[in-house]
């Protein structure tokens, strides 16, 4: 008998456009490591525009933690450092020459700790590593109380980590041995109850959690809380069973590895599967042969999370898919009166309920004004987290630190608000005003 | 529909900052967004929202006010014509009933809807739609004859003082409705208690008082039936004579999600506590009225389904929600069987856990931290 965490608030949009279990390959010509895709890293640039590089080659740096680098995730040449405001560095773009010729590696047989994150700094795997709370790249020279695992993704049309490693199973184990020497605690691995996770389960030296429930149950931030919550002062480190199999690939093959499969999805999609791609990936190419139509949004990630892209753009660092819907604004006559048998919605104001089963094609209308906050109940539904949503919400549009820490600010990041943002019938932006919030409790601890 | 659109294009660009319309510009805002939704999409954050805004959430408690208004419409005819000795069909007390609520109706959109676009309009916000809400549940909490000067001024008054004074809509710690009827209570008392205000046009000779009002004076044998409790042909405000009516609402309410069970449930379970609290003291007659009998007089089911449920003047907290529905039941029967002077207790008794709603957030608030900090220091 599996014991399981079952977490009742939460809900599953049902959207068309998943994808298929099929994989294709793609050589993209050009890459980006994006350095905003880390929170709280300040770059510092090693390379410069014209540079040839190599697979591992240091891009930037932590300016802060110098050991923290972010590496080049193919061969090429450098051919733009892009800048914007401030002359803030948004991207790295390397043209990849196909040859993926790599920076060599040594590597111990029976690694130590410190060498294994010796290993893994010089790698650039490092900072695949995150930690909470803050959601930014672990600290080399903190000790996590706990590793956290999620085996399973519960976002709208998620990859199925099952599928992406079924056949990267002695890595995935060998990754998991070695990241067990990174902890004096548990590590944790969560799988979604209920369903066949077979490829997982023979592993030695981990907790397995099962976890039954809707969204946001596959989070890091819900299965951290429902397992073991932080307390403050505690750092926990957490990464997906892809990032568990590079590390495995690194010390079982002495190469560093940089591909990654993400589910192309999305309702806008003509024939959604698994691309396999390198890091950082502008995939524009297969979107524009597989998209139905010209109006749409592509983002680097889910609905809930992810970052609008341009069909030039590039996949984010952490991003596990991209999803392509249909770009709204059309305007609607009396929107607010019609039955809206089409209009997905957690409250039973739209006919819709009647269809509990339907698939959504949705667009990126805001369906709305802003208003200020009235509906104060309705966060709860999709909210497990023993933390008032409302009143942490408050204190951070007042900026009080102070009462943000007390509330319970440092067990989440925006992702783990995004639902409240989601069904909120005043239109706010939870997910910024919480990473709002997260920057300054950051930067006055 | 395109040229819809395209024309409130053209017309919009007349009401943009530095052109001669500016200063309209809240009101054809809420003209425009009332026709179109709006084109706004989303940018950062999530990619897809809800359907449902304030708009629809509005809306579908308006739509739950509907059976309650329309069982009062025609009890203000029935009622009417009962008193003259007359009967007639049901269509001609529902006419009568309507033409009585329409001018009222119509003096609370157009005197509350001027302040709330004066206010929205020198801010630069939208015009909140809670307004559409509130103006339609103030006639519905008054007597049929009440005249309508002061309810214009009870609305304005209530508009500014219990909203805009504060911020505006959502940020309000008072039920604006509540303190429209409040505001009449205590300003014109005449006009909205005592036996003779409830019936429209009533014959002098019929004795027209409330239920509430017989049990105060100890008439408990003058009491109407259970059956006309929950039907609604009594005398008493618009929409608080139907209870089977009021509960269709709320099941219309706690269905589509829009109001919250737990706090309906807990008024209900403190006004059944102090009911049987009083039957166990029965000192006087009003004491000996059985705790269920209780909650179908008045404006109790009322006030519990569409008053305390407001989430914005009730506490933010959901464990704290509980806490005031249930006081909000015992005050209510405690100061209607207590407190002669005011009968309808439930007005007040929301009015006061309003002032208090802050506080018992605090208390929730004070007890998440305790819990948290415990467990930090374990």
């Amino acid at each position: 008998m599996q014991s399981k965490i079952t977490i009742k608030r939460g809900i599953n949009i049902r959207l068309a456009g998943k994808a298929e279990m099929t994989l294709r390959s793609f050589e993209s010509d050009f890459h980006a490591i994006i350095p905003t895709d880390f929170l709280f890293l300040s770059p510092k640039l090693l390379i410069k525009e014209g540079d040839s590089v190599k697979i591992g080659t240091p891009l930037f740096c932590d300016k802060e933690q110098e050991s923290i680098r972010l590496v080049a995730p193919v061969s090429g040449i450098i051919t733009e450092i892009r800048r914007g405001e401030k002359r803030r560095i948004e991207a790295i773009i390397i043209q990849n020459n196909k040859l993926y010729e790599a920076e060599e590696i040594q590597i111990s047989a029976e690694p130590k700790r410190e060498e294994i994150v010796d290993t893994l700094l010089r790698s650039g795997l490092w900072p695949m590593i995150r930690r909470r709370p803050f959601d930014s790249i672990a600290n080399p020279r903190e000790k996590p109380r706990d590793i956290f695992i999620s085996g399973f993704d519960s976002a709208p049309l998620a990859t199925d980590f099952r599928f992406i490693i079924q056949d990267k199973q002695k890595e995935f184990q060998k990754g998991l041995s070695i990241i067990r020497q990174l902890t004096e605690g548990k590590i944790y691995l969560s799988l979604s109850y209920g369903e066949d996770y077979s490829i997982f389960e023979n592993i030695e030296h981990i907790e397995l959690r099962y976890i039954k429930g809707p969204h946001p149950a596959g989070n890091i931030g819900t299965q951290i809380h429902h397992i073991a919550p932080i307390k403050k002062g505690e750092v926990v480190w957490h990464l997906d069973p892809w990032q568990v199999t590079r590390i495995g690939h690194l010390f079982l093959h002495q190469q560093i590895e940089f591909t990654k499969r993400i589910p192309l999805c999305g309702s806008e999609i003509q024939k959604p599967q698994y691309l396999e791609i390198r890091d950082g990936a502008s995939i524009g190419k297969v979107i524009r042969e597989t998209i139905r139509q010209e109006h749409v949004r592509i983002i680097s990630g889910n609905i809930l999370t992810g970052q609008k892209i341009t069909s030039e753009g590039f996949v984010g660092f952490y991003d596990r898919q991209v999803t392509v819907i249909a770009e709204g604004g059309q305007r609607e006559l009396l929107g607010w009166l019609l039955p809206g048998i089409n209009k997905w919605s957690f409250s039973h104001t739209f006919l819709s309920f009647l269809f509990p089963k339907k698939e959504y094609k949705p667009n990126t209308s805001l369906q709305g004004g802003r208003r200020t906050l009235m509906m104060n109940d309705v966060y709860d539904h999709v909210f497990p987290f023993d933390i008032l949503p409302v009143e942490l919400y408050k204190a951070c549009r007042i900026k009080d630190a102070a009462l943000m820490e007390k509330l319970g600010l440092y067990e989440i990041t925006p992702e783990d608000v995004a639902l409240c943002e989601l069904i909120c019938p005043s239109k706010i932006e939870w997910q910024q005003v919480i990473r709002e919030g997260l920057e300054q409790l950051y930067k006055e601890r | 529909m395109k040229k819809l659109e395209k024309w409130s294009e053209q017309i919009g660009k007349l009401f943009e900052k530095g052109k001669p319309l500016h200063p309209f510009h809240a009101l054809f805002d809420a003209l425009d967004t009332f026709l179109l939704t709006p084109k706004e999409v989303t940018g950062r954050g999530c990619h897809i929202r809800d359907a449902v805004d304030m708009k629809r959430t509005m809306i579908t408690v308006m739509i739950a006010l509907f059976p309650p208004l329309l069982v009062g419409l025609w009890n203000i005819g029935y009622q009417h014509f009962l008193s003259m000795g007359m009967t007639v069909s049901l269509w001609e007390a529902f006419f009568f009933g309507f033409l009585k609520w329409l001018p009222l109706v119509i003096t609370v959109y157009v005197s509350g809807l001027t302040v709330e676009i004066i206010f929205a309009q020198r801010r630069g916000h939208q015009v909140a739609e809670g307004f559409f809400v509130t103006g339609f549940l103030i006639p519905m909490i008054l007597p049929p004859d009440i005249p309508l000067w002061i309810v214009a001024l009870a609305t304005i008054f209530a508009v500014i003082f219990g909203k805009e004074v504060f911020g505006g809509t959502g940020y309000n710690f008072l039920n604006p409705a509540l303190l429209a009827r409040a505001f009449i209570f205590f300003a014109y008392p005449t006009v909205i208690s005592g036996d003779q205000v409830w019936i429209a046009e009533k014959a002098d000779s019929y004795s027209g008082a409330t239920p509430l009002a017989e049990a105060m004076i100890g008439n408990i044998a003058q009491l109407p039936s259970i059956a006309e409790l929950c039907i609604g042909n009594i005398p008493g405000s618009i929409g608080e004579t139907s209870k089977i009516a009021i509960l269709i609402g709320a099941l219309l309410l706690v269905f589509t999600r829009v109001a919250n069970l737990k706090i309906m449930l807990s008024v209900i379970a403190g006004g059944l506590t102090m009911g049987f609290i009083f039957n166990l003291i029965g000192t006087l007659p009003i004491m000996e009225i059985p705790a269920y009998q209780q909650l179908l007089m008045g404006g109790f089911l009322f006030g519990t389904v569409y008053m305390a449920t407001d989430p914005v003047t009730g506490p933010h907290t959901s464990q704290g929600k509980i806490l005031y529905g249930f006081l909000i039941g015992i005050f209510a029967i405690l100061i209607r069987v207590a407190n002669k002077g005011y009968p309808e207790g439930m007005m007040l008794a929301i009015l006061l856990m309003n002032i208090f709603a802050p506080l018992i957030d605090y208390c929730v608030i004070q007890l998440n931290i305790r819990k948290r900090l415990r467990r930090n220091h374990a």
